[in-house]
């Protein structure tokens, strides 16, 4: 084809296999840095054992948000094999409209009055505008392009996204706003002789019923079998008489719902909204759904709540005993670190399916 | 009548009037309201209102696509117009009167909404107070949606000449900081054609005038014209095409002594942004590996300038001190050690992940640049690249006759790079590597049987794309002089993402046309400041459904992407004539 001396040349450069080496190190310098990074921490004991137990709830309760987010990606992802890069948005979108609720209940007094109700009237409000936000997100900018290369619905999901972030930094403003103190919420719970910040309790709880909720309605709910069936084979499923564009919207406002609740739950963790809350929540929602293996609800949430507790305990326990200062402030390296490490190592996550050679 | 009062105008209306009220209440109208388009007569808030009512009534009567077993509705397109923007102005009205009532009701709707200003309300009406400002919505949208309607029924010559003129009006007004500084630069007056920021009255009908008779004669003689070109000898088309190509660059070196050194500058950060999209196009558009993270390399080039360089490097600096005599090396020394680190860090960081699918890719490389970016800011960090407060005191390139203090220098220098860099982009997208990269984008399985390495080609465009981001780097560290980690975020990815999409992917005077529109209008009309990344996100959305093959298009990847449209058309077709 060439010349006998380029062809040896590109023959010795394939031999040299740099992909693996690259990789053999990588895992052998990881591995390392965990274990000698854990012990020394450990060593050192900076950290007593109540300290570890705080940031593993603290990480659970985090975690659990994620879950509720990651399920949106994971739902979207099951069907129309994109990723929903403004999903982030949506959550953002409810748990910031509702606030206004809020405010509006706090000045009256009927928060702390009537807590459970205006609790159940934020949560709908932020509830309903995501999923409205959702399912207008997927009639104007997903629908048109249904079949598109694979590509482009991801650079409109990016544009997307920040099309919604400036969109409500105009309607609503620009600085953060904290949340009226709920007083119910305050103060901490007993239970097995821990002492658990309320808030906490609360979010796990509701994120383990919302799942629940979601997992008998996709098992169980005709809507919940087409949405399989389309997830399956979106052409056989048309034929066998499921409406698959109603079956696709309804999915993005499922996905919009959940996402409505979590916005809530952050906001009893976190206290605050603001227009560019939801960026980082989704990202790593998205790795928790990657993690778990997408397109899988039970992964979804066990990738949320490992997640969850490795981004707590993680930057403290690997990095304090090597010595790096303020290790907190490295938490999304290691949130994007395991992202990472994922999809090199596991892209099928946990309880995906084998990844599918061409889709 | 009963056509033009069809569920779809109503909708078409009503979307029109949501998309008006949208403006509205995300502030635009009242920021853009700050910009005359025509002094005195004008703002560019009223004509985005403008624009909105009279696009309803445009896009209302766009003839319908020929569908599979639909008669087509056949109805005046004035009337359809008519409907469409009445409902618009009716929507907007309505939401603008409700507003005011509950204004005056005493509810601090700014609490929630916080573009419902005095001055967006009064823009809204026209000035014309709440019932009056309702009433003149109204009657605008159905005179304005019966007007843009109308075109419809003009011949496609009058009907492209009217929409130019009102483009090129629209156009000459937001060009005013360019051409007004040329004037002067020229030492001619200008007050003749802008005063206070927009176009005067005079400088507004000249340039209708101008347009209209310009357009008119082009279009009449169109098929004249396609006609002679047709004819032309082969080589004397080089040669015109040659002399375009002379010209062009002839008129990008006086460019910066006609417009002074404000506008200078702006150049100069555009032409760091054709830098860094000819980079990102190699990755994105040659080879279709979607890279989220492309700001690492930028800072990498950054980072690794301002080490190498700067005296107060830990590299030079004595324990306790904070700035050496001076840096370890020289700009032009530094150069391509920058490189060859970035690409180095480039394959280090593309070789594990190469092999992932296209959309897991782009997340992946998006954390790589969220990881970059949290470690350069982090107290870890701090004593090599100066944590949160950045690394000072980047000197710039020597000789000392290269003065960099001038914008114009700046920008000849990125000038020089740029067409380096667009050169050799220009011959490697034919090249053998060119075509085994277009092989790979369309369908990986089918190159790798023919014989492409997948691997190898990835990993070299990915490891050029972080060479030429790298260089983006050194010039923004040398421009600016020192280095914040707030300028390596995911912003700066989707910027130069944004710039090459709008441009067209994988074509070179795309970047050039995107970089000129997205960074450096923005720059010159600081009313777009503020919506700068909506607008972004929305072009990133439109031109997706609606051009995905962008402004300037490269012509394989227009046919690879409209291949599905042309298979659709002919699905159509082949239907039409089973059911007839």
């Amino acid at each position: 084809m060439t010349a006998p001396a380029t062809s040896s040349r590109r023959l010795r450069f394939e031999r040299l296999p740099l992909r693996r080496i690259i990789l053999i190190s990588l895992s052998i310098a990881i591995v390392y840095g965990v274990v000698a990074g854990s012990a020394a921490t450990l060593r050192m004991g900076t950290f007593t054992a109540a300290d570890w137990r705080s940031l593993v709830i603290n990480g659970i309760a985090r975690g659990s948000v994620y879950a509720l987010i990651a399920i949106g990606y994971t739902l979207v992802y099951g069907i129309l094999f994109m990723i929903n890069f403004a999903h982030g948005e949506v959550f953002m979108s409810g748990a910031y409209t509702a606030f206004f609720v809020a405010v509006a209940f706090g000045r009256s007094g009927y928060l702390n009055a009537h807590p459970l109700v205006s609790i159940g009237a934020i949560l709908i409000v932020s509830m309903v505008t995501s999923t409205l936000v959702a399912v207008i997100l997927e009639r104007v900018a997903y629908r048109p392009l249904r079949g598109a290369p694979r590509l482009v619905p991801l650079i409109t999901a990016i544009g997307a996204s920040f099309f919604l972030q400036y969109t409500f930094r105009g309607l609503y403003g620009a600085q953060a706003r904290a949340y009226p103190t709920i007083n119910v919420l305050q103060g901490t719970w007993t239970i097995f002789g821990v002492e658990i910040l309320r808030t906490q309790v609360i979010v796990v709880v509701a994120a383990i019923l919302l799942w629940i909720a979601l997992f008998t309605f996709v098992a169980k709910t005709r809507t919940g079998r087409s949405m399989r069936a389309v997830g399956e084979d979106r052409e056989i499923a048309a034929l066998m008489g499921i409406n698959v564009d109603r079956t696709i919207v309804a999915t993005f406002a499922i996905g919009g719902a959940l996402a409505g609740a979590a916005g809530i739950l952050y906001v009893f963790l976190f206290n605050q909204v603001i227009f560019t809350m939801g960026f980082f929540p989704g990202i790593k929602a998205f790795t928790a759904a990657v993690l778990g293996g997408i397109g899988s609800v039970t992964g979804a949430a066990m990738g949320g709540l490992l997640l969850g507790v490795l981004e707590a305990v993680g930057p403290n326990l690997f990095l304090t005993g090597v010595g790096v200062p303020s290790p907190n402030q490295l938490q999304p390296v290691v949130a994007f670190g395991i992202l990472v490490l994922v999809l090199i190592f596991l892209p099928g996550g946990f309880l995906g399916a084998p990844e599918e050679k061409r889709a | 009548m009963r056509a033009a009062l069809s569920r779809d105008n109503v909708r078409a209306g009503l979307i029109g009037g949501v998309t008006v009220l949208y403006l509205a209440l995300v502030g635009m109208i009242e920021r853009f309201q700050d910009r005359d388009v025509i002094t005195d007569v004008i703002g560019l808030g009223t004509l985005l209102i403008l624009i909105g009512l009279a696009g309803t009534g445009y896009m209302a009567s766009r003839p319908p696509k020929p569908r599979p077993g639909r008669k087509p509705v056949t109805a005046n397109p004035a009337l359809i117009g008519l409907v469409a923007g009445t409902t618009a102005g009716v929507l907007a009205g309505a939401v603008i009167l409700i507003l005011e009532l509950l204004i005056s009701a005493g509810v601090d709707v700014r609490s929630v909404l916080a573009s419902v200003t005095p001055g967006m309300l009064s823009t809204m009406e026209f000035g014309l107070g709440p019932v009056g400002g309702a009433l003149i919505l109204v009657g605008l949208g159905a005179a304005l949606g019966a007007g843009a309607g109308a075109l419809r029924l003009l011949s496609d010559q009058l009907r492209d000449t009217v929409t130019f003129t009102l483009t090129a009006v629209l156009l000459m007004s937001l060009m005013e900081p360019i051409l007004s500084a040329v004037l002067d630069g020229l030492s001619l007056p200008d007050r003749w054609l802008y005063e206070g920021g927009g176009l005067t009255v005079l400088g507004a009908v000249l340039t209708v005038v101008a347009a209209g008779a310009g357009r008119w004669f082009w279009k009449e003689r169109e098929p004249q014209r396609k006609e002679a070109v047709a004819l032309l000898p082969a080589d004397r088309r080089t040669l015109y095409r040659k002399l375009a190509v002379f010209a062009a660059v002839a008129f990008l070196v006086v460019l910066p002594w006609l417009v002074g050194s404000f506008i200078s500058d702006v150049l100069g950060t555009v032409g760091l942004y054709v830098l860094l999209g000819l980079g990102l196009n190699i990755v994105v558009g040659y080879a279709g590996l979607l890279d989220l993270g492309y700001v690492a390399f930028f800072a990498v080039g950054a980072y690794a300038t301002g080490v190498l360089t700067s005296p107060a490097s830990y590299l030079v600096r004595e324990e306790g001190q904070l700035f050496a005599e001076k840096g370890l090396t020289n700009f032009w020394v530094a150069l391509p050690f920058v490189v060859l680190i970035a690409v180095i860090i480039g394959i280090l960081i593309g070789a594990p992940v190469l092999r992932l699918r296209g959309d897991y890719l782009a997340i992946v490389t998006l954390g790589f640049g969220e990881i970059i970016r949290t470690l350069v800011l982090s107290d870890w960090l701090a004593p090599y690249l100066g944590g949160a407060q950045g690394l000072l005191n980047v000197p710039p390139p020597p000789p000392e006759a290269l003065d960099l203090r001038a914008p114009q220098n700046v920008y000849y220098l990125i000038l020089v790079f740029c067409g380096i860099a667009a050169f050799v982009a220009w011959r490697l997208s034919d090249s053998r590597i060119g075509r085994a990269w277009a092989a790979m984008r369309e369908d990986e399985s089918v190159a790798e049987a023919m014989g492409v390495s997948i691997i190898r080609y990835k990993l070299l465009a990915f490891a050029m794309g972080a060479g030429v981001g790298s260089l983006g780097g050194v010039f923004f560290a040398a421009k600016i002089g020192s280095i914040f980690p707030n300028s390596f975020g995911l912003l700066v990815s989707i910027n130069v993402l944004s710039v090459i999409i709008l441009g067209g992917l994988g074509s070179i005077p795309g970047v050039i046309v995107g970089s000129a529109v997205l960074v450096g209008l923005p720059e010159l009309l600081r009313e777009f400041a503020e919506f700068r990344l909506l607008i972004y996100g929305a072009i990133l959305v439109a031109i997706m459904i609606l051009r995905p093959e962008g402004l300037v298009p490269n012509k394989r990847r227009q046919r690879e992407l409209h291949a599905r449209d042309a298979e659709a058309e002919l699905s159509v077709i082949v239907t039409d004539e089973a059911t007839s």
